[in-house]
Order: structure tokens, then sequence, then C-alpha cells
């Protein structure tokens, strides 16, 4: 017996200890086992740091009660990096490298908010073709990312979608060989600078990227094809997880998630940064906020991205690629003061918030990491479900700890 | 002195069943690998040997190798037991399956419900298994297993039970020998074989219904303590059974050992073709089983059993009651089998899957529109 069942005061782990004394509380209160002489018919669980299918290194302290979901505590800090204490110590310029190390699978987008950012704070204005260069990344890198949600995601509810992973990782290699090509790294691009960006794209790139967006639809399509109509899918993922309009309020959700629940909140539409106001395309939402409607929305989103890029690609103008002199991204000496950009990232609004004292490093730095606040909905969210719900509904939420532990 | 070799005849036997298990296990392995890295475009292992054939050869040894751990916790006795126990159901159903013309190992007059009997040892290891482990995962996953199990060893035993209604002998030689001349039950009773293909996939614990291991949510459910040749054991059993399964399969409903050529090759009286035959007709059951499991996601717990206990149960004792009726009141009522078998695998086969998808959608129509 004692084998089985700590107590709160012996158990070592802070989060599990409170989720002990939140079953002692509700036992106390009088709900607790439905079994008569049962003292205890409610186990913690612990799912990650190291589990199959927490993405990264997320932790939930789940109180299961049989397969039922009654209680989850998440516990966050596995990968913290110190990422907003480097600011500090390293000039302007120095930290781009490290913003793509904060959100890793969309890095080219957080780049670009903390490049926002200081631009914003310094004055500086990036040429025309940087800006065109720019949504045009930033949209691969938002179609790699939810290439990677979506399989992911899938991977989670079955073997079929183990399957569909390989497929999504499969054709993101097509985008991450557009984004070697013109940056020279897969993941880490340390690509985007003060006023505009590093490289000019190569020669034929253009013709390469319209052929990779000519075969994208098919390629989501063929997606859609393998699980939306599947009836085993749809039962594991219609009316599970539905997040309410209010909670998207309450809880800060922004990107795909909010959208899930028919709140067009879409920076690139209701606070228009670069180019967007230019560019014709839709803000994908869905009504019923649940898991399958995320999943349609991220769907959804990346066709419209596709849209974008191949405008784009039309509009691209010629002229240099940085704005002033060669040397001038390198040092830059923003005016004290503060400022904030949000940058809708493939997940939400990231945004970086500067403070700065004039000198040549950061006073302050913070993000507003879009997870983060998504996490915060997780006890909400899957109490009451079943187990097997929880991993799809954190499968949907699509959640990177690179970014929430920064 | 003729029971002194009918024992030895056994010893043999069961040693001879014990290599087939493993070999079938070792083999299923590297197909399913091969298959499913093909299906999902990568490579799989192909180093060890031709096209990797000996990969889960060279697996067996490392996990041989490897430390023999155990945790503090666990139950000393039940947690060395239960890897040992998991082999014998798929072991025990080896010793009654009539492999060709003139061979099975162990001929029993109830071998249908002695098939049924054993391979609920699986399952007793597994719960065995689960609770020694003293870990949550292990445990709840070991009882879904049992719940698993006891809810689709129903239609599996209904559906072996109109078989017996059929050929009217419990005996897996009967039923063989009522196959010949190409009258196999499957081609028409096709809808107890689908009733029993469905419960066998459960049985076997493989996608979609792979939930005391679905790894996705509970690491790896009942073996989640195990390690190194230990947890082999438990991987072994479920590659195996799948060899297993296909046998009873191939026996109740494909004509067993049947098939053209059947006395081409004899040698010491045991026909070598039919045993040919035999395998062929296992092996593609096998090939379908991993295919399913690529095609379809996991369901969920409540769903499985709804499944078993408001779909499956009824159509079972529903098919029963049709081919008692058939057999009793229509004069040639093998004809009157085939029409009833067909015409209820083409209703289920036409109409489960829209009809629940029509559900589906509808329920999706009418979730509310969330707002403020």
């Amino acid at each position: 017996m004692s084998d089985f069942f700590l107590t709160a005061e012996a158990e070592p782990d802070e989060a599990v200890k409170l989720a002990l004394r939140r079953i002692d509380e509700a036992q106390a209160a009088g709900q607790g086992s439905d079994v008569e002489g049962l003292r205890l018919n409610e186990v913690v669980v612990n799912m990650g740091p190291q589990h199959p299918s927490t993405h990264g290194v997320l932790r939930l302290v789940v109180t299961l009660d049989g397969e039922l979901i009654k209680d989850v505590i998440p516990v966050v800090g596995y990968l913290h990096r110190c990422k907003e204490k480097l600011a500090e110590k390293r000039t302007y310029f120095q930290y781009i490298p490290i913003l793509d190390r904060t959100e890793y699978v969309a890095g080219m987008n957080c780049e670009w908010a903390y490049v926002m950012t200081v631009e914003k704070l310094t004055g500086i204005r990036p040429t025309r073709r940087a800006e065109f260069i720019r949504v045009i990344v930033g949209e691969l890198s938002r179609i790699a990312s939810h290439l990677v949600a979506v399989g992911t995601f899938t991977a989670d509810l079955a073997p079929l979608g183990t399957a569909m992973a390989f497929y999504t990782f499969r054709d993101r290699e097509l985008i991450l060989d557009l984004l070697e090509e013109v940056s020279g790294g897969r993941m880490m691009y340390n690509y985007l600078r003060f006023g505009g960006v590093r490289y000019d794209l190569p020669s034929g790139w253009v013709e390469q990227c319209r052929d990779v967006m000519k075969r994208m639809p098919k390629l989501i399509d063929e997606y859609a094809s393998l699980v939306d109509d599947n009836a085993i899918f749809l039962q594991r993922t219609v009316g599970k997880g539905v997040i309410s309009q209010q909670d998207v309020v309450d809880y800060g959700i922004t990107g795909p998630n909010a959208r899930a629940s028919g709140v067009e909140l879409d920076l690139r539409r209701t606070r228009p940064y670069s180019v967007y106001p230019e560019l014709d395309f839709e803000v994908c939402t869905a009504q019923h906020g649940d898991v399958f409607d995320r999943y349609r929305v991220r769907m959804d989103e990346m066709r419209q991205s596709v849209r974008i890029i191949e405008q784009c690609l039309d509009m691209l103008p010629r002229g240099p690629v940085q704005s002033g002199s060669l040397r001038a991204p390198y040092v830059v000496t923003p005016p004290p003061g503060s400022c904030y950009v949000g940058q809708e990232n493939p997940r939400g609004e990231y945004g970086t918030y500067i403070v700065s004292d004039g000198s040549r490093y950061p006073y302050r730095l913070k993000y507003r990491d879009p997870c983060f606040c998504n996490l915060q909905l997780f006890p909400k969210l899957l109490r009451g479900n079943k187990i097997a719900d929880a991993v799809s509904i954190s499968g949907s939420m699509d959640l990177v700890l690179g970014g929430i532990d920064r | 002195m003729d029971v002194f070799l009918e024992i030895l005849r056994l010893v043999v036997c069961v040693i001879v069943a014990y290599a087939v298990v493993f070999v079938a296990a070792l083999v299923n392995i590297v197909f399913e690998r091969r298959f499913l890295a093909f299906m999902q475009d990568r490579h799989g292992p192909n180093r060890v040997g031709p096209h990797g054939i000996f990969q889960s050869i060279a697996d067996a040894f490392k996990m041989i190798g490897k430390e023999d751990f155990r945790p503090a916790f666990a139950d000393r006795g039940m947690f060395i037991l239960a890897p040992i126990m998991v082999m014998i159901g798929a072991v025990a159903v080896q010793l009654t399956m009539p492999y060709t013309k003139g061979f099975t190992p162990g001929d029993l007059n109830v071998g249908l419900i002695y098939i049924v009997a054993v391979t609920s040892f699986t399952t007793m290891a597994i719960l065995v298994g689960g609770w020694a482990s003293r870990n949550k995962y292990s445990l709840v996953g070991a009882l879904r297993s049992a719940a698993q199990m006891i809810s689709y060893e129903i239609p599996m035993l209904l559906a072996i039970l109109v078989i017996a209604m059929v050929v009217g002998s419990w005996s897996l030689n009967d039923v063989v020998d009522a196959q010949a001349d190409y009258k196999w039950i499957g081609f028409y009773m096709p809808f107890t074989f689908l009733l029993y293909a469905i419960a066998a996939i459960s049985e076997l614990n493989r996608g979609p219904f792979d939930l005391p291991e679905s790894e996705s949510e509970l690491v790896s459910g009942y073996g989640t303590e195990y390690s190194g040749m230990r947890f082999g054991m438990f991987f072994l059993n479920e590659y195996a059974c799948m060899t297993i399964m296909s046998m009873v399969a191939v026996t109740l409903f494909f004509g067993g050992w049947h098939g053209p050529f059947e006395d081409a090759l004899v040698i010491g009286g045991v026909a070598i073709v039919p045993f040919i035959w035999f395998m062929v007709k296992t092996y593609i059951l096998v090939f379908a089983l991993v295919w399913v499991r690529l095609s379809l996601p996991r369901l969920q717990v409540d769903q499985l059993m709804g499944f078993a206990w408001k779909i499956l149960i009824p159509l079972g004792l529903l098919n029963i009651a049709l081919t008692a009726a058939v057999i009793l009141w229509v004069p040639h009522w093998r004809w009157g089998l085939l029409v009833v078998g067909w015409v209820s695998f083409a209703a289920f086969v036409g109409l489960f899957d829209p009809i629940l998808k029509r559900r589906l959608r509808r329920q999706r129509e009418r979730l509310p529109v969330v707002s403020s």
C-alpha cells in the first residue's frame, strides 16, 4: 500500500505535492471517492518531461480518476536557457541568432518580430525589396511550421498519423531547402538584419520557389484526403477541447487557436505590418473551436500562405536588400525609450518588448510568446476529458517549448 | 510404451511450436517494419543482411545482452512470471493447428473452444505484468487490456460458434475437412469472417485497437517497466500472435491447408504442398493486418467498448440467429448461407461507415458555435 501512495508531505516534487494536496482538499470538502471505503481513487500521473507525446519537454502533472482527467498542473522551465537575460549582455546585432532558438520551429518569424522592434526604436526603414523577401521567407516558415504542427498532431492520434507525419516532414524539406538556399541554415537562419536582410535571393530561386508553391496545394489536399473523412479521426477530434471566445479573451489566446473559435484575430490584418496591407489573403476562421477546427484552420492557413507567397513573387521589386550603408545594421544604438511590436507567428502573437537606455545593449528584453499564453488554458481545457483526449488536445494546441521556457 | 511415445511426441511438438512462434515473430517484425517504412516513404531497417532481413535477430541478441533490470517496488515473482506466461497462449494454440494433410500436433475434439480459452493467457500475462510493475502507466494499460479482451472475446466466440453450427463439430480437423473442394467458409459466410477479424485484431492489441500500449498517452502501457529480454518476450509475443491469429483465421475461414496439388509431394506421410498453401494464406492475412494498422487512427477507450458492446455483440447474436434459421429451414442451406452472408456483409460494409460519418457530420453541424 505505502509503495503506491505517497502523502503530500513525503512527496519531494512541488507540482506533485500540489496535486496531492488538491486531492486532499477535495476529499475534505466531501468530493472524494465515490466507492465506499476506498480512501483514494485518484492517481497523480506525470506526463513528461520525458513522454512520447509531449512535444518537447512539457510536463503535465495529471490527476486521474480512472480514465478521466480531474486536474492538470503544467510545469514549465525544463528548457530554460536565459534567453531574456542573454540580451542584456549582447549588442542588438549580436542577439539576432538567439531569436532563432527561442521558438525554433518558426525561427524566421521570431527574428522578424525582434528586427521590427529594433527598427521601430531606431527609426530604420527596411527597403521595399527586403520587405517582400521578409514576407516570403516568413510565410514559407509558417507553412513549414504548420506542417510540423499538423503532422505531429495526427501522429499523436495513431499510426496512420505517423505516416502523415512522415509525409509532412518529407514535404517540409522542400521549404527548408528553399530557406537554406536563401540564408544558409535549415532551422537557425540568422537572416534578417536591421533595415533589410542579409543576402539577396540567389539566382533561380524565384522560379524554384514558384515551383514548390505550385506543388504545395496538391500536397495539402493529399494530407486532407488522408484524415479529413476518416470516421475514427472525426470521432477523436469533433467536439473535443472546445475553447470558447470568452476563454480566448480571458487567457489571451492568439493565432490559429483563437481563429478556430471564430475570433478574427490576425495581426497581419488587425495590426498590419510590412507589406501585408497590399496583399490579398483571407483570415481563416472556424466556428466551433474544437480540436478538428484547430486542425482545419492550420490546413487553410497553409493554402493562404501559398497565395501570399505567389503574390509576393509576382510583385517582387528590384533594388537593394539593405537600407543605408553596408555597415549600418551592425552597430545600432537606439535612443532611450521602450517599444513593443507584435508579429503574427504561426502560433499566435509573438512580440518583443525592448527597453533601451541609449547604449549598444538592450537594457531589458521581454518576449510575449504565444505558446506560453496558450498553455495557461490547459488546466481548464483538459479537465473532465479522457486521458486520450489530453494527447490530442495538447497536440492541437501546437506548443513549442523553446518559446515557453525561453 | 505407447504412452511414452505419445509424451515424447508432444514434447517435440512443444519445442517445435516454440521455435515456430519465435521464427514467425522475428519474420513478422522485419516484415512489418519494412512495409511500414515503404508506406511511409522512408527506408526502414536495411543494413543487417540483404534488405535487413536479419535485423530482428540482431535486435534479439542486443536485448538478451542487456541488463536484467527490475524496479525496486516491483512484485518480484509476478514481475518475472509475466514474460514467461505471455508466450503460453501462442504456443498452446499452435499445438492444435492442422498444418497439413495428416499432420496435427494434437487433435482436440474441442479445438475451437480451446483456442478461445488459451488465447486469454496473453491477457492474464499482461494483467500480471502491469500489476507487478507497480507503475501507473502499466496499471492503466493492463486494466485497459483486460477490459478490451473481455469485451472482444465475446464477438469472437460468437463468430466461432457459427462455424461450429455449420460444421457440426468443435474439432479443427473437422472444420478443415468440411472446407474441402473450395467450399471455404469465408466465401459463403463473409460477414462472420468480418466479425471474427475485427475481434481478432482487437485481441491482438493491434491498431486501431492498440489501446493497452498506446504510446502517445500511456508511454508503452503494461510494458513500461520492462526492459531487455523481458520486454522482448512481450514484443515477440505480439508479433507471434499475428501469425497465430492468421493461422486460426485461415483454418476457420479459408480452407486451412486445402489448395491445388495437395498430394504432389509427400515426405514421410506428411504432405508438403498443403503446408505451403497454409503458410501462404497465413501471410496474406498478416499482410492485411499490417495494412489495417497503418491505415486507421486509434480508437478511444469508450469508443472501443461501445463498438464491442453496442455493435459487434448484437450483430454477432443476429448472425447466429440467422444462420441457425437458414440451417434449420432452408433445404439447400449452404446456398442460403451464401446469400445471407454476402447480403449482410455488403450491408455492414456499405452502411456502417456512411451512417457513422453522417452521424458525426450532423454532430459537427449541431455543435454550438462558440461565442461570448
